[in-house]
């Protein structure tokens, strides 16, 4: 191991403090030392379990991310009521550079029944000609298509149909606030009824159980909305900033659309993006406590060895060999652990991520809360996703604090004196 | 005259014990030429193992002078070239077989060529040990290990070699092999032998025997 055996020429080149580091921590021809095991696997499982919860953490978070731009865009524009002028406000936008497209949207919450069997979703009314440059609505349909959606039609989120056991070419009735309003005023009230042309699953939970699609003109008729609309859904080029371009918007609606605000999607959402690197700092906080332990492991281990050693100590003194070399053999040991220990626990770590699901799915089976699971994290499968940065956060703390464990027994050898240690005898 | 290897004068050590200061030398002078070998007696706590520290630059005399071949630079990297030291208990490092402590004297200068290891072997050899040298030292005998020790200690062609009670972890039999081996290499060598033992018919094979008295050397 590391190219210390015999005659290698990494060995031969190596400065004393160093071959010998590696040797007490990798002994020729013996079994690998308990010690060295132990610390080693100490330092891996802090990083495995970092790996693999900070990756979940940045899976959340990609897959919040990517639902969130997947069905509002990068910016919306909303006008705190109805945006009255969506024409006007919809080529201002698009003339704003960086916008790959706009489309506008009406939304609000309905009660749709399926032979007598009703539901209260959530419905959003878009704009076919438009939507599916800024929100893929396409990539989601599984059954069906957007192209048969028009305004005597309906797409189902695919939860939402298997509960009301709606299928494709069957027909709901759907009834909105304003005929109940209607209705309260002794009117003639008739739901509207509408065919399922699709069924949609987007992978969110919530948005699958309770979401239903239906034209722009549609929700416009069902809401009494007139040619208004909520707001405007903003698609941006790859890789512009969404809060930059949300300035540029807003400038460009100034004057068509007061009282409109484009804000971006993290914008909109900071409280709970917030909420969410919250939780991820604290995750790493506290499981970086496991490699602080195991780091206490290895400078207990080392101030054992430190005092087990004492007149080999004094010999390397009496050879020839500098307090500072001396410090720098056990100060190593620490490194190297922390080494050899973060690259374990990056293969551990990246190898638990690999087999994630499986090992989610035999959890959730022995303790019979796969559905549990679904309802209360959102997602079918465990998202993961490690941002660069967190790696090297990680490799960073994991060899750092296992060095720094290696500093006391360093600086105790390096202050025994090699008359005194020898004088052990 | 040609300058000592070894010359040491006047030299004093005391310790503290208790509120008093125990005086263990008191004026050693000690000359050591090219190629001799000296042995030094003495009763337990005599003051053998402190002199032999203060020869060898491991601690410091509270008065006196030190000089090896003529310098007063007794630190430790000329420590690693002027001398070697042999110990009762061997101290191999246990982690690494005998080439690579024999190789170890000489890898603390930086010395790590093809050509050293190649020294290294050879002493190995002269040891009686060529076949020993991928052994831990956990593998070898009592004597195996002095040997070791003896080979590591002449890596750097030292002028001087101290040993203190080389034999007195081995049977009677073992150490008087490893004292044919350590005077023999000292001749051939002509390295300066430093003996430090309890033994009367080790201490008489040296060219010159002292004893330690009183903290002094008579």
């Amino acid at each position: 191991m590391f190219g210390v055996g015999r005659g290698t020429s990494a060995a031969k080149r190596m400065p004393w403090y160093v071959y010998l580091a590696l040797k007490q921590l990798f002994p020729s021809g013996r079994r690998f030392p308990f010690f060295t095991l132990i610390s080693i696997l100490g330092v891996a499982l802090g990083v495995m379990l970092l790996i693999v919860s900070i990756s979940v953490m940045g899976g959340f978070q990609r897959e919040i991310r990517r639902m969130i731009v997947d069905t509002q865009g990068d910016v919306q524009v909303r006008a705190g009521g109805l945006l009255a002028s969506p024409e006007a406000a919809l080529a201002a936008v698009d003339t704003v550079p960086g916008v790959a497209g706009v489309t506008p949207f009406a939304e609000g919450v309905v009660m749709l029944a399926y032979q007598g069997r009703p539901v209260f979703p959530a419905i959003q009314g878009v704009d076919l000609d438009r939507v599916n440059r800024v929100v893929p609505l396409d990539r989601y349909v599984r059954v069906g298509g957007l192209d048969y959606l028009d305004d005597d039609s309906i797409i189902l989120s695919s939860q939402l149909a298997q509960a009301i056991g709606a299928r494709m070419g069957g027909r709901v009735e759907v009834t909105s606030p304003l005929l109940l309003e209607r209705l309260n005023q002794n009117e003639v009230f008739l739901p509207r009824e509408l065919e399922i042309v699709g069924i949609f699953e987007i992978g969110h939970q919530q948005l699958d159980s309770n979401t239903v699609i239906v034209t722009l003109r549609t929700m416009q008729d069902l809401y009494g909305l007139g040619p208004t609309v909520h707001g405007l859904n903003v698609k941006l080029d790859e890789g512009l900033d969404p809060d930059v371009a949300s300035r540029r918007i807003n400038a460009a609606l100034s004057e068509v659309a007061p009282g409109a605000y484009a804000r971006s999607w993290m914008e909109a959402n900071q409280d709970f993006l917030f909420v969410l690197q919250l939780e991820k700092n604290l995750i790493f906080f506290l499981l970086v406590f496991i490699i602080v332990v195991s780091a206490f492991s290895v400078t207990s281990s080392l101030l054992i060895a430190v005092v087990r050693k004492t007149r080999e100590i004094g010999l390397l003194g009496a050879l020839g060999g500098r307090p500072r070399e001396v410090a720098a053999c056990f100060c190593l040991q620490g490194l190297i652990i922390g080494l050899t220990g973060t690259v374990a626990g990056l293969g551990l770590g990246f190898g638990a991520l690999h087999f994630r699901n499986d090992m989610v799915r035999v959890f959730t089976q022995l303790t019979g809360s796969e559905e549990a699971l679904v309802r209360f994290y959102q997602f079918a499968n465990l998202p993961a996703h490690l941002a660069p940065g967190d790696l090297r956060l990680i490799v960073v703390c994991s060899v750092v604090i296992s060095t720094l464990a290696g500093l006391l027994p360093a600086w105790r050898a390096a202050r025994l004196k090699p008359v005194e240690a020898l004088r052990n005898e | 005259m040609s300058e000592p290897v070894l010359s040491a004068r006047d030299l004093c050590k005391s310790y503290p014990s208790g509120d008093r200061r125990l005086e263990v030398l008191r004026g050693v002078d000690l000359a050591v030429a090219a190629g001799e070998s000296v042995s030094i007696r003495g009763e337990s706590g005599s003051g053998k193992s402190t002199l032999l520290h203060l020869l060898a630059g491991l601690d410091v005399p509270d008065a006196g002078e030190l000089r090896w071949d003529g310098s007063t630079d007794t630190g430790a990297v000329r420590r690693a070239r002027f001398l070697g030291m042999v110990f009762q208990s061997f101290y191999l490092i246990p982690e690494i077989d005998a080439l690579q402590n024999v190789l170890m004297a000489g890898r603390i200068l930086g010395r790590t060529r093809a050509a050293d290891r190649a020294r290294a072997e050879a002493l190995l050899s002269k040891v009686g040990l060529a076949g020993r040298t991928h052994h831990l030292p956990a593998q070898l005998s009592g004597g195996e290990r002095q040997r070791v020790a003896v080979a590591r200690a002449l890596m750097n062609a030292p002028k001087l070699l101290l040993a203190d009670e080389p034999t007195g972890n081995l049977d009677e039999r073992t150490g008087e092999a490893v004292m044919d081996l350590l005077l023999g290499l000292c001749a051939e060598t002509q390295t300066a032998l430093v003996l430090v033992t309890h033994n009367a018919a080790f201490a008489g094979r040296c060219q010159r025997a002292l004893t330690m008295h009183a903290g002094r050397l008579e």
